[in-house]
C-alpha cells in the first residue's frame, strides 16, 4: 500500500512540475507568437503592394481593416461589417448591419481603440456591448482596403482553401478594378519540391496582371512553361530581367489572358491555388460592391 | 550495463558514427524518410531533436535515484513530452514558416524511439555530465544523418542547397518524391554496412 | 480475426444509420441534389404550381459559409409531372461546398406551404468514405506519410507477426483516437488548453494500451497470448500519436474521426501484410551482403511507396 502512495505522489509531483514548465513556456511564447504573426502579415501586405526594404511605404498609405461577421438574430441571418469611420473626436469604428440581399439596415458606433480592434477578443466584447439583444454573431473574415490619403488604391484579401494535403492560406492583392496585383502563399503543407513550388515566383507571378474577367474563368493547363515567360516571371520585381521594355510589354500582352501553367508533378496543388484565388476574388468583388452601396445608403462616414 | 567508461569525446563520436541513430541503430526512421527533402528541414528537426535529447537525458539522469522502477517508462514519456511541448511552442512562436514546413513531425518527436532508448540504456545509469555528452552525440548523429540525406535529395532533386541555386537545373525530380527517401536510406545503410565490413576485415588482417 | 469482423460490422451499421438519417426528411421537399456542374435538382412530395415555379425570384441559393453571396440563377425548369424542379445557374457551382436553397412560399395544388430551406451537399457517406479511403490508400500512413516506420520494419519479417501487429494496432488506434477526440473537443479546446495536447494524447495512448493489456489478460488469456506481445510496440508507433494530432488540427467530427482512425489502422495492416509477404521471399533471394536485412527492406518499401503514388488524386464519389 505504501508503494502505491509513493508512486502516486511521485507521479503527481512530476506532472505538476511538467505542467508548470509548459505553462510558463506557453505564457512566454504566446505573446511573441502573436507579435511575430502580426509582423509577418504586415510585411506580406506591404510586399504585395510593392513596398519593401528598397522601397519603403509612404506615410500616407493606410491599411484599413474591415471585419465581416455573420449575425444571427432569431432565425434571421444578417451580415455585419466592422468598418473604420470618422467621428467628431477623430477616428473610430462602426458596425454596419446589412440583410442578406445587401440592403442597409442599421449602424452602431463602437467603443473600441485601434489597438483593441486588432484582437478578436476585444472586438467581440465591443460588439457584445452594442448588440444587446440575444443576437449571436460569428467572425468570418477580414479584408483590407489600402488607401493613399483619401483615395482607394488597392484591396488585400486573405483567404484559405483546400490544397492537395491540407489547407493553403494565401493573400491576394487587387486593384480597384479587381485586377490581380499579387499573390502570396502564407501557409501550406504541400510536398516540398512538388506542390511546395506554389510559393515560387515563377508560379505565383503567373497570376499577376490578370484582369477580373479572365480571373473569373481561370483554369490550369498541363503544358510546360514557355522559356521566355518563365524568365519574365522569375525576374518580376527585380531590376535585372535581361529583357527589354518592349519584350516585357509583349510578354505581358501575350500571356495576360492565358490560363495558369500547372507545376510539374503537382497539377492538383496548382489547380487548388487557381480555384482558391478565383473564388476569393469573386467573393470579395461581390461583397465590396454591396458594402459600398450599403455604406452610401446609410451615410456611414467611412474612412475608405 | 554499468556506468560508461568512455570519455566525453568518445561519447560524441559514438553517437555520430558507431551508433548513428539513423544508419546504425535504425531508429527514428520516420523523419529520415519523411522530411529529409531539404537540408534546412533536416537541420531544423535535428536541432529540435538535439534539444529534446539533451534536456531529457539531463533531466532523467538528475532524478534517476528518485524514479520508482515501476513507473520508469511513464516518467520517461512525461519528461520527453514536456520538452517536446516546450520546443514546439518556441519554434511555432519564433520560426513560424519553417515550423509549418515540418508539419506534425516536431510534435512527433515524442514518439521517436531513439530518445526513449537513450534514456533507458544510458541516462538512467550515468552521471549528468556523461548523459549530456551522450545526448549531444546522439542529437548531432541524428542531425548529421538528416543533413546527409537532405543534401543528396535537395541537390539531386531540386538543384539547390539550403535554398540557394547551385546547379541551375533540376537533375532528377524523383529524389524529392516520398519514395526516394526509402531508397536513399536503404542505400546509405548499405554503404555504412559495407564500410564496416571492410574496416573489420582490415582490423582482423592487421591483428 | 474475430475483432476485425466486429470492426467491419460496426462500420456497416454506422454507414446504414447515416444513410437512413440522411434520407429521412419528412418535409415537402423530398430531395435536393447536385447534377452536372451547374444544376441543382429539387424533388417535391407532390406537384407544385407551374407559374410559381417559373418565377426564379422564389428561389435563392447560396454556399453555406457565405449566406450573403446569392448565386445567379439562369432559369428554373419543371418536369412534366410537376414534382421535379431543376435550377440552372449561369456559372458552374462549387459542388464540394454544401449549398443552401431557400424556396419561398411553395404553392402546391392551390395551398401555400410557406418558405422552406434545404441544404444540398455531396453525399455525406461519400465524404466520410473518402476520408477512410484517403487514410487507407491515398495518404497511406506508412507509404505516403512515412510514419510508424520503426515498428513497420521491426514487425514485417513474418506474415503471422505482421497480421497480429496490424490487428492489435487497429483496435488500439480506433479506441485511443476516439478517446482523444472526445478529450480534445470537450476539455482541451473549450478551456484553451490545446498547448497540452502532446502530453495528454501520449498519456491517453499509454493508458489505453495499459488498459487493453489488463482487460485482455483477465477476460481472454488466449487472445492475450496471441496479441499481448504487440501491445507494448503500439506505443512506440508514431501513427498512434499522429492520428489524434491530425484530428485535432482538422477539427473532424466523431464519425469522421473514427473513419480516419480506422483507415489509418487498416492502412498499417495492409502495409505490414504486403511488406511481410515480400520479405518472406527475400529470405531465399541472393542479396549482396551489405544490403541484407534492413537496407533491402527499405528499397522494397520505396518500390511500394512508388506504386502507392498511383492512388494519389483518386476519388470514387
Amino acid at each position: 500500500m505504501r508503494e502505491i502512495i509513493k508512486i502516486t505522489i511521485a507521479l503527481t509531483i512530476s506532472c505538476l512540475l511538467a505542467g508548470t514548465l509548459i505553462g510558463i513556456t506557453f505564457i512566454f511564447t504566446a505573446k511573441a507568437k502573436q507579435q511575430n504573426e502580426h509582423l509577418n502579415v504586415q510585411q506580406t501586405m506591404f510586399a504585395l503592394l510593392g513596398y519593401g526594404k528598397s522601397r519603403p511605404a509612404p506615410p500616407e498609405l493606410r491599411l484599413h481593416q474591415v471585419h465581416r461577421y455573420i449575425v444571427k438574430d432569431g432565425d434571421k441571418m444578417r451580415m455585419g461589417y466592422m468598418v473604420p469611420v470618422r467621428k467628431e473626436d477623430g477616428e473610430g469604428y462602426a458596425f454596419v448591419v446589412l440583410d442578406l440581399n445587401g440592403r442597409f439596415l442599421e449602424h452602431h458606433s463602437l467603443d473600441i481603440t485601434p489597438d483593441e480592434a486588432l484582437s478578436d477578443e476585444d472586438r467581440k466584447k465591443a460588439l457584445m456591448r452594442v448588440l444587446k439583444d440575444p443576437a449571436e454573431f460569428e467572425f468570418s473574415d477580414t479584408m483590407i482596403i489600402a488607401c493613399m490619403g483619401d483615395e482607394r488604391t488597392a484591396y488585400l484579401v486573405p483567404g484559405e482553401f483546400p490544397g492537395f494535403k491540407t489547407f493553403i492560406k494565401a493573400m491576394v492583392a487587387l486593384d480597384t478594378d479587381f485586377k490581380l496585383l499579387g499573390l502570396e502563399v502564407i501557409e501550406h503543407e504541400e510536398d516540398p519540391g512538388l506542390g511546395g513550388e506554389i510559393t515560387q515566383d515563377y508560379f505565383k507571378n503567373q497570376f499577376v496582371g490578370k484582369p477580373f474577367d479572365t480571373l473569373k474563368s481561370l483554369t490550369v493547363v498541363k503544358e510546360p512553361l514557355p522559356a521566355d515567360y518563365e524568365r519574365y516571371l522569375r525576374s518580376m520585381g527585380t531590376e535585372d530581367s535581361g529583357l527589354s521594355a518592349r519584350q516585357v510589354a509583349e510578354i505581358q500582352k501575350h500571356y495576360q489572358d492565358k490560363d495558369i501553367y500547372a507545376l510539374t508533378g503537382a497539377t492538383i496543388s496548382s489547380a487548388a491555388v487557381t480555384d482558391g484565388v478565383k473564388a476569393m476574388t469573386r467573393k470579395f468583388a461581390y461583397r465590396i460592391q454591396i458594402l459600398d452601396q450599403a455604406v452610401d445608403a446609410g451615410n456611414v462616414p467611412v474612412l475608405f | 550495463m554499468a556506468a560508461t567508461t568512455k570519455t566525453n569525446t568518445q561519447l560524441v563520436v559514438n553517437g555520430l558514427l558507431n551508433e548513428n541513430p539513423i544508419f546504425r541503430l535504425a531508429l527514428s526512421m520516420c523523419p529520415a524518410v519523411g522530411i529529409s527533402t531539404t537540408v534546412a528541414n533536416g537541420l531544423l528537426l535535428g536541432v529540435a531533436v538535439l534539444f529534446v535529447q539533451v534536456f531529457s537525458s539531463c533531466t532523467i539522469s538528475l532524478i534517476k535515484d528518485h524514479i520508482h522502477p515501476r513507473i520508469r517508462i511513464p516518467t520517461y514519456t512525461l519528461t520527453i513530452a514536456t520538452w517536446v511541448t516546450v520546443i514546439d511552442l518556441v519554434l511555432a512562436a519564433f520560426l513560424p514558416v519553417a515550423y509549418k514546413a515540418m508539419g506534425i513531425f516536431v510534435r512527433l518527436i515524442v514518439a521517436f524511439a531513439i530518445i526513449t532508448m537513450r534514456l533507458e540504456v544510458f541516462a538512467c545509469r550515468n552521471t549528468v555530465v556523461a548523459s549530456f555528452w551522450d545526448g549531444i552525440g546522439m542529437g548531432f548523429g541524428f542531425m548529421f544523418g538528416m543533413v546527409a540525406l537532405g543534401t543528396v535529395r535537395e541537390i539531386l532533386g531540386m538543384g539547390t542547397f539550403l535554398g540557394y541555386d547551385v546547379l541551375g537545373f533540376r537533375p532528377l525530380l524523383f529524389f524529392v518524391l516520398p519514395a526516394a527517401g526509402f531508397f536513399l536510406v536503404g542505400f546509405m545503410m548499405a554503404v555504412f554496412n559495407y564500410v564496416e565490413t571492410v574496416y573489420n576485415r582490415r582490423a582482423k588482417r592487421g591483428s | 480475426m474475430k475483432k476485425d469482423v466486429a470492426a467491419l460490422m460496426t462500420v456497416f451499421l454506422l454507414a446504414a444509420a447515416l444513410l437512413i438519417s440522411g434520407c429521412n426528411t419528412p418535409r415537402f421537399i423530398k430531395k435536393a441534389e447536385f447534377k452536372e456542374t451547374d444544376l441543382i435538382v429539387l424533388t417535391f412530395a407532390g406537384p407544385v404550381d407551374e407559374t410559381w415555379a417559373g418565377d426564379s425570384t422564389n428561389f435563392t441559393v447560396n454556399e453555406k459559409p457565405d449566406p450573403d453571396i446569392l448565386l445567379d440563377i439562369r432559369s428554373v425548369g419543371l418536369s412534366a409531372d410537376q414534382t421535379r424542379l431543376t435550377i440552372e445557374f449561369s456559372e458552374p457551382i462549387n459542388q464540394d461546398q454544401p449549398h443552401q436553397v431557400i424556396v419561398k412560399e411553395v404553392l402546391s395544388e392551390g395551398k401555400n406551404l410557406g418558405t422552406q430551406t434545404i441544404s444540398v451537399s455531396k453525399s455525406y457517406f461519400g465524404y466520410i468514405f473518402g476520408i477512410f479511403l484517403g487514410a487507407l490508400l491515398i495518404q497511406n500512413f506508412v507509404f505516403s506519410k512515412y510514419l510508424g516506420l520503426c515498428v513497420f520494419f521491426g514487425t514485417s519479417q513474418k506474415k503471422t507477426t505482421a497480421v497480429g501487429m496490424g490487428i492489435t494496432f487497429t483496435a488500439v488506434i480506433v479506441f485511443a483516437s476516439f478517446m482523444s477526440w472526445f478529450l480534445y473537443q470537450f476539455v482541451l479546446k473549450p478551456y484553451r488548453l490545446d498547448f497540452l495536447q502532446i502530453i495528454v494524447f501520449i498519456g491517453l495512448v499509454s493508458l489505453t494500451v495499459q488498459g487493453v493489456d489488463t482487460i485482455l489478460r483477465k477476460i481472454n488469456p488466449g487472445l492475450f497470448k496471441a496479441f499481448g506481445v504487440y501491445l507494448v510496440l503500439v506505443i512506440a508507433n508514431c501513427i498512434v500519436i499522429a492520428v489524434p494530432l491530425i484530428l485535432a488540427d482538422n477539427e473532424y467530427n466523431m464519425i469522421e474521426s473514427l473513419m480516419l482512425a480506422l483507415g489509418a489502422g487498416l492502412g498499417f495492416l495492409l502495409a505490414l501484410f504486403l511488406m511481410s509477404s515480400v520479405r518472406e521471399r527475400l529470405d531465399f533471394a541472393d542479396i549482396p551482403v551489405s544490403y541484407r536485412g534492413l537496407p533491402i527492406a527499405f528499397i522494397v518499401a520505396g518500390l511500394f511507396a512508388l506504386s502507392f503514388m498511383g492512388f494519389s488524386g483518386m476519388s470514387i464519389f
